[in-house]
C-alpha cells in the first residue's frame, strides 16, 4: 500500500467514524433522559427539605447574628446543584431526629456551621463545596 | 449462581475479579449490584423484610442475601443465595459458598440476616421485575442499568416497569430514549407522546416528543411541541432551544 492510499484509507476511516458519531449524537444531546429527570426531581425535593431546616427559628436567629439574611440564605439554597443538595440533605438526614423545631445543642452548632460552610463563611467540613459568588 | 438462575452465563472466576476486594477479603453490596448489571442482569435490592424475601423466592426469583454468621462484635460476613423454604418445618434452603444445598432453621437465618440490616438483592433477566419491587427503587435501578447496558435491554426493563406504573414520567422518558437509541423512532415517539399526555406540563416530555416527531419528519407538530416547552420556562430552556434549532435545521434539510 503506497503512502498516498494509506493516507486516503485513514481519511475514509476517520470520515466514517465522524459520520457514525454524528448519527449517534442527536439522541444523546437533544433528548432529556430518565436519569436527568429523576435527578432534577430528587434535587428539588432535597432543596425544599434544606429550605425547611433554614426556616427553623433557632437557625434563622443564628444566621442573622452572622449577618446573613434568611432570604439570602434561601436564594443560595435554591442555587445549589443537585449533587450539592443531595450531599447536604444526606447529612441532615443522618442527624439524630430533633423533634418539632427542637434541635440539640451540638446538632445546632453542626447545622449552623454547615450552612456557613456552604455560604463560604467558614470551611469546617471537607465535604462542603463553597458557593460560587 | 444468581446470574445462572437469570439465564445469564458467567464464569465464577471472572466474577471474582469484578467484586472481590482483597484488603477486605470480601465484596461490598454495591459491587454485587453493579456486577449483576455489568453482566446484563437487572439487579436491585428487595425490601428488608422476611415477607418480601419469601415472596421473591416463591415467585422463582432467588435472593442473594448478606449474613453475619457471627456476632456483631466479631462479624463474619457471608453472601448466600436463598433458593427455597419450608414454612411447615420452619427451614430455609440456601446455596452457600461451595455448599449447593444448605438447610438452615428459619430462626437462625433471621438472626444472621438481621445483622446485615436484612440486605438482599435479586438479579433478573431484563424485562422481569421483582415481585416486591416498589416504584422509586425500580426507577433508580432501571436508570443504573441503562448506564452500562445496551438500549434494547434497558428498553425491556422500562416497558416491564411501565406495566406496573403506567404514568411514571421517568419510566416513560426512559422507554422512549432507549427505543430511540435502539433505532425504533416510532416507538420512541409513542412513549414520549404518552408522557406528554399524562404530564402535559413536563418540559422534558415535550422536548423529547418534539425531537422524536422531527425525526419522523412531522416538522410542524414537532415545532408546536417545542414551542409549548419553551413557553413553560424552567431549567431545561437551553435544551429546548437546542431542540428547536435541530427541528428547524431538519425541516430546512428536507
Amino acid at each position: 500500500m503506497s503512502h498516498n492510499s494509506k493516507k486516503r484509507l485513514f481519511v475514509y476511516v476517520l470520515a466514517a467514524a465522524i459520520g457514525y458519531s454524528g448519527v449517534m449524537q442527536p439522541a444523546q444531546a437533544a433528548l432529556i433522559g430518565a436519569g436527568q429527570v429523576a435527578a432534577a426531581a430528587a434535587g428539588q425535593e432535597h432543596r425544599s427539605r434544606i429550605a425547611a431546616v433554614i426556616e427553623r427559628p433557632a437557625v434563622q436567629a443564628q444566621l442573622q447574628a452572622l449577618g446573613l439574611g434568611s432570604a439570602d440564605a434561601q436564594a443560595r439554597v435554591a442555587a445549589l446543584t443537585d449533587d450539592e443538595a443531595a450531599a447536604l440533605a444526606d447529612r441532615i438526614d443522618s442527624l439524630p431526629a430533633g423533634g418539632d423545631g427542637v434541635i440539640g445543642g451540638l446538632i445546632f452548632v453542626f447545622l449552623v456551621l454547615l450552612f456557613t460552610d456552604i455560604l463560604g463563611f467558614t470551611k469546617v467540613f471537607p465535604f462542603t463545596h463553597q458557593m460560587k459568588r | 449462581m444468581a446470574l445462572g438462575a437469570a439465564g445469564i452465563a458467567a464464569e465464577p472466576e471472572a466474577l471474582v475479579a469484578q467484586v472481590y476486594l482483597p484488603q477486605r477479603e470480601g465484596s461490598l453490596q454495591v459491587e454485587m449490584l453493579a456486577a449483576g448489571r455489568r453482566n446484563g442482569a437487572f439487579s436491585m435490592t428487595i425490601p428488608p423484610r422476611l415477607g418480601a424475601l419469601l415472596a421473591e423466592v416463591a415467585a422463582g426469583n432467588p435472593v442473594l442475601v448478606l449474613q453475619n454468621l457471627s456476632l456483631p462484635w466479631v462479624p463474619l460476613w457471608h453472601y448466600a443465595l436463598v433458593v427455597g423454604y419450608d414454612l411447615d418445618k420452619a427451614e430455609i434452603l440456601l446455596r452457600s459458598g461451595v455448599t449447593p444445598r444448605l438447610v438452615m432453621p428459619l430462626s437462625t437465618f433471621e438472626h444472621t440476616w438481621q445483622r446485615s440490616k436484612a440486605w438482599g438483592m435479586v438479579a433478573l433477566p431484563p424485562g422481569r421485575l421483582p415481585r416486591t419491587a416498589e416504584e422509586a427503587p425500580t426507577v433508580a435501578a432501571a436508570i443504573a442499568f441503562e448506564q452500562s447496558n445496551a438500549p434494547a435491554a434497558a428498553r425491556r426493563i422500562y416497558a416491564a416497569a411501565l406495566e406496573r406504573w403506567p404514568d411514571n414520567l421517568a419510566l416513560l422518558l426512559g422507554l422512549g430514549y432507549n427505543a430511540y437509541a435502539a433505532g425504533d423512532v416510532a416507538a420512541a415517539a409513542d412513549a414520549f407522546g404518552r408522557a406528554v399526555e399524562v404530564h402535559p406540563q413536563s418540559v422534558p416530555a415535550l422536548n423529547d416528543f418534539a425531537f422524536a416527531l422531527s425525526a419522523l419528519g412531522r416538522h410542524s407538530e414537532a415545532r408546536a411541541a417545542a414551542q409549548k416547552a419553551l413557553a413553560l420556562g424552567g431549567p431545561w430552556q437551553d435544551a429546548v432551544r437546542d431542540t428547536l434549532q435541530r427541528i428547524d435545521a431538519a425541516a430546512r434539510a428536507r
